[in-house]
């Protein structure tokens, strides 16, 4: 590691905030469908609005709501919805490795609030490499912008769900597809890369189509592993 | 009950987000470890988006009928050819909906 006292640029702390809130922008805009599903799914499920809300506002985790609530529909006891949504939120133990050099050091509000808002969106602006040194408003600047879009959609949601009815069959899932597809697709740099993505894809559609409850995980850690092995093996640069 | 699963799925949720992120946690991580933990995201997201797009109704959807993977493919190609997140995602989200 480089020594900490170097100094990055000097900007100020407002126009990290919004440099962040930009640069996750796009990412902002594609989680509104999803979060618009997220609203009014929840309803559906039997939810009042305000639990609606308080799950987006409180959890703060689209894909895990999601699957927790298609539980609560069917009637799934809370062992079952808690031990499927660790299986779903295991992926931000890895982030939270991948961030560890970064965020550690940092004092506890920071590690707190970025904790917090550590999504996927977050991880795809903020991780980039160890060699560059991670401000913490712009972290924040994204993170917070992208939590105030998803709790603004999921409001939209709830109050459309009271309205529209059949909002779920119009497919807003594919939101989900949409945007992690315009993350992984130019995160594709290097053979190994593909090799981990393509592994991953594979082994998730095996995994559903025998419905393995533990198929995200399984298939994830499959990807990295021949990620990691196809890199080792070809001496492939870092 | 339903206040039960929220409070409790936060916490999990909030835990394995900030987990590895407390400094006193007794982990040192291995130059190997980091080179592993670089392909999470790829993978994690992949294992998410792979099914939405190519199963439908439990079974395998490789046809035309497929609105998710026709849209998913321009998706793909909008992200390839031009790196851009936005427009990758407002078009192959306008294609999908007119289609869908």
């Amino acid at each position: 590691m480089d020594s900490s006292s170097k100094e990055t640029i000097t900007t100020t702390a407002l126009d990290a905030v919004i440099k962040g809130a930009l640069v996750i922008l796009p990412l902002t805009i594609a989680v509104i469908p999803w979060g618009i599903l997220a609203g009014s799914f929840a309803l559906d499920a039997g939810l009042t609005p305000m639990e609606s809300q308080a799950m987006s506002a409180v959890i703060f985790a689209g894909a895990a709501q999601l699957v927790a609530l298609g539980m609560i529909k069917t009637g799934v006891g809370l062992t079952g919805i808690l031990i499927t949504t660790l299986l779903i939120t295991s992926r931000h133990f890895l982030y939270g490795m991948a961030m560890r050099e970064q965020i550690s050091p940092m004092p506890l509000k920071w590690r707190l609030t970025l904790g917090f808002l550590l999504t996927d969106e977050l991880f795809a602006i903020a991780n980039q490499g160890k060699q560059h040194k991670l401000d913490p408003w712009f972290a924040f600047g994204g993170g917070f912008s992208f939590y105030l879009g998803w709790n603004i959609a999921t409001a939209i949601g709830i109050i459309a769900g009271q309205t529209l009815p059949n909002l779920d069959s119009w497919g807003l899932d594919f939101a989900i597809a949409a945007t992690f597809i315009a993350i992984v697709v130019p995160a594709v740099k290097k053979p190994s890369i593909l090799i981990c993505v393509l592994v991953s894809l594979v082994m998730s559609l095996i995994c559903e189509l025998m419905n393995i409850q533990a198929g995200l995980l399984i298939a994830a850690l499959s990807g990295m592993t021949s990620g990691t092995l196809y890199a080792k093996v070809t001496g492939e640069k870092a | 009950m339903i206040w039960l699963t929220i409070i409790t799925m936060a916490i999990l949720v909030f835990a394995s987000r900030y987990l590895f992120l407390e400094p006193k946690l007794p982990v040192r991580l291995s130059k190997n470890t980091l080179t592993f933990l670089s392909y999470s995201a790829p993978a994690v997201l992949t294992a998410i988006f792979a099914p939405i797009v190519f199963i439908q109704e439990g079974e395998l959807a490789l046809s035309l009928d497929n609105s998710y993977l026709i849209a998913a493919v321009l998706a793909a190609v909008l992200a390839f050819t031009t790196r851009n997140i936005l427009l990758t995602t407002v078009v192959s989200m306008g294609l999908f909906f007119i289609i869908h």
